[in-house]
């Protein structure tokens, strides 16, 4: 009987014991946790924690500042844990929320990126149905080339894309399964070359570096969105190198630049001061870049932008328009990248779209001036028409202006 | 010295452990209890004495973030969140302009250019028996 006793009480003393420890283990677990800090962002009105960890980030853009959206309106995730692997488990598209997959649901809404073709408003959808979304120009070049289709009109893309109020004709596109071909250059295409659309990881190495859906171009670094976007983003994907078709591969450049010119082109073509002096978006517009919402053939029927456009021909100025509306969407693309001061009644330079150049404005002398959207420096231009070029007016492509006004490469 | 007897030794430890548990176990109860998941947003605002804000003024509270109107038929106080995402909206020669996405109102609160559609919100207003202003945000 003593002994049961006593064995008992050692018993007692041994759970006690265990028990004292427990607790102390999990006081001292749930001590470790960070004193969590609340936002609530006014566009949610619910409180979430995400800055307990992430205040030192910075503020993605002036559009998005983070007292207004927070973090979960585009990111997702838990937004009251504080145990990171449980707040981060169900973020969209893991640290990028723009990818193709999620972007809907991350920067859609009627508010904001899917909203109406008549507010302007309709980026996702212009986005999804472009080429550099789609890739539908190289796919129907490569399945025409090996006999796998007898036309070179587009019908896949990445991923599948329908457009009912196409003005292409082009209402659908299926999803592309090199691996449904049984064609062996198709199937190494698949493999090979299907790194440069929107939808993909990029290669790798730092020159290929980018993030992919919208952040592809807009992310220009750590928590970052940008309308100022510099050749060198765009180069992440362009200018890389070139497809060896008889193999199959993609052969990286191998050059090594040390100037701006040779950074931005391969050696392999001439470009003019302003190809180089310039980045891509100070030409490019909004709907060669970004689409402009009907899914395309190629890339070669989207890019119309000419030497024209801005200097015009021995015949005719370059399109231009005086500011008249505040609601232009030249004013809204100068707010969200301020880089000019643009006023009513300024007059500017505009595509044959009726694209606005809104970086660009004409001069009381009649030249013109145009502001790098990324560099912010000012060039002034002039016009064709009344100087001693001698080009024809229908002999417009850049081949033909590089005849006389290429730089030594 | 007295020597303390396995079975005491054992009865005061036993004691501690317990004592111990379940001072932390209440700890931890009181801490789980307190715990705040969801913060509260302050939705009512007291601005102070009627004096601070003289006849013809119109004063910012940034906390709320509002502008407190007085004019000859009293107090008003229009929200400066924007309708259209909530930014907080700034001043300009005309009226408030959104740094976000470049809405725009005019002084009483109209919309003067998109993307907001809606005009601002006009906020409840209480003047309290001492003579203290309150704003409420709902």
């Amino acid at each position: 009987m003593q002994t049961k006793t006593s064995t008992f009480r050692f018993l007692l003393f041994i759970v006690s014991g265990f028990l004292l420890v427990t607790l102390s283990l999990v006081w001292w677990n749930s001590s470790r946790q960070p004193i969590p800090i609340a936002l609530t962002p006014t566009l949610s009105g619910e409180t979430e924690y995400c800055t307990t960890c992430h205040a030192d980030l910075p503020q993605i853009s002036v559009s998005h500042p983070v007292e207004t959206f927070g973090c979960v309106s585009c990111h997702g995730g838990e937004r009251l844990a504080l145990d990171a692997d449980l707040a981060h488990s169900t973020m969209r598209g893991g640290a990028n929320p723009s990818a193709l997959s999620v972007v809907e649901t991350s920067c859609g809404g009627s508010n904001c990126h899917s909203g109406s073709e008549a507010d302007d408003r309709h980026h996702i959808q212009r986005v999804t149905t472009s080429v550099q979304s789609t890739y539908a120009g190289a796919i129907s070049n490569i399945l025409f080339t090996f006999g796998a289709q007898p036309v070179l009109t587009a019908r896949f893309g990445i991923a599948a894309v329908t457009d009912e109020d196409t003005k292409t004709g082009i209402t659908s596109l299926l999803a592309f399964d090199p691996f449904n071909v049984d064609h062996q250059s198709i199937q190494k295409f698949g493999e090979e070359c299907l790194t440069c659309h929107l939808h993909a990881e990029p290669r790798e190495g730092e020159a290929f570096a980018r993030e992919t859906g919208c952040a592809a171009c807009h992310s220009t670094g750590e928590h970052n969105l940008t309308t100022a976007i510099p050749y060198t983003q765009c180069n992440a994907c362009h200018n890389r190198g070139n497809y060896d078709l008889r193999t199959m591969t993609f052969i990286e450049r191998t050059d090594q630049p040390t100037d701006r010119l040779h950074d931005y082109y391969q050696p392999i073509a001439q470009f003019t001061q302003c190809e180089y002096t310039l980045d891509c978006i100070d030409c490019h517009t909004r709907s060669e870049v970004m689409g402009d919402g009907d899914i395309h053939n190629n890339q070669a029927e989207v890019e119309y932008i000419q030497c024209k456009t801005c200097h015009g021909t021995l015949e005719e100025i370059p399109l231009t328009k005086t500011l008249t509306d505040p609601n232009d969407i030249a004013f809204t693309l100068a707010f969200l990248n301020p880089i000019v001061d643009l006023q009513l009644g300024d007059t500017i330079l505009i595509t044959e779209k009726g694209e606005p150049l809104w970086n660009t404005k004409v001069l009381p002398n009649g030249t013109y001036e145009i502001i790098g959207k990324a560099t912010k420096q000012y060039f002034t231009f002039n016009p064709v028409m009344g100087s001693a070029c001698e080009q024809k007016p229908d002999e417009q492509e850049s081949h033909y202006c590089h005849e006389c006004h290429a730089i030594e490469k | 010295m007295n020597q303390i007897s396995r079975r005491d030794f054992l009865k005061l430890a036993r004691n501690g452990f317990l004592y111990l548990s379940g001072a932390l176990a209440t700890g931890g109860l009181l801490r789980f209890l307190s715990y705040e998941s969801e913060s509260t947003r302050k939705t009512e605002f007291d601005l102070g004495s009627v004096d601070q804000y003289p006849l013809g003024s119109r004063t910012s509270i940034p906390e709320i973030p509002a502008l407190l109107i007085h004019t000859d038929s009293g107090f008003a106080a229009l929200s400066l969140t924007c309708t259209h995402l909530g930014c907080t909206l700034e001043p300009d020669e005309t009226g408030f302009a959104c740094p976000c996405h470049n809405s725009a109102f005019d002084a009483q609160g109209n919309v003067t250019h998109g993307p907001a559609v809606k005009p601002l919100q006009v906020l409840r207003i209480e003047i309290t028996n001492d003579g203290n202003i309150k704003v409420f945000t709902a």
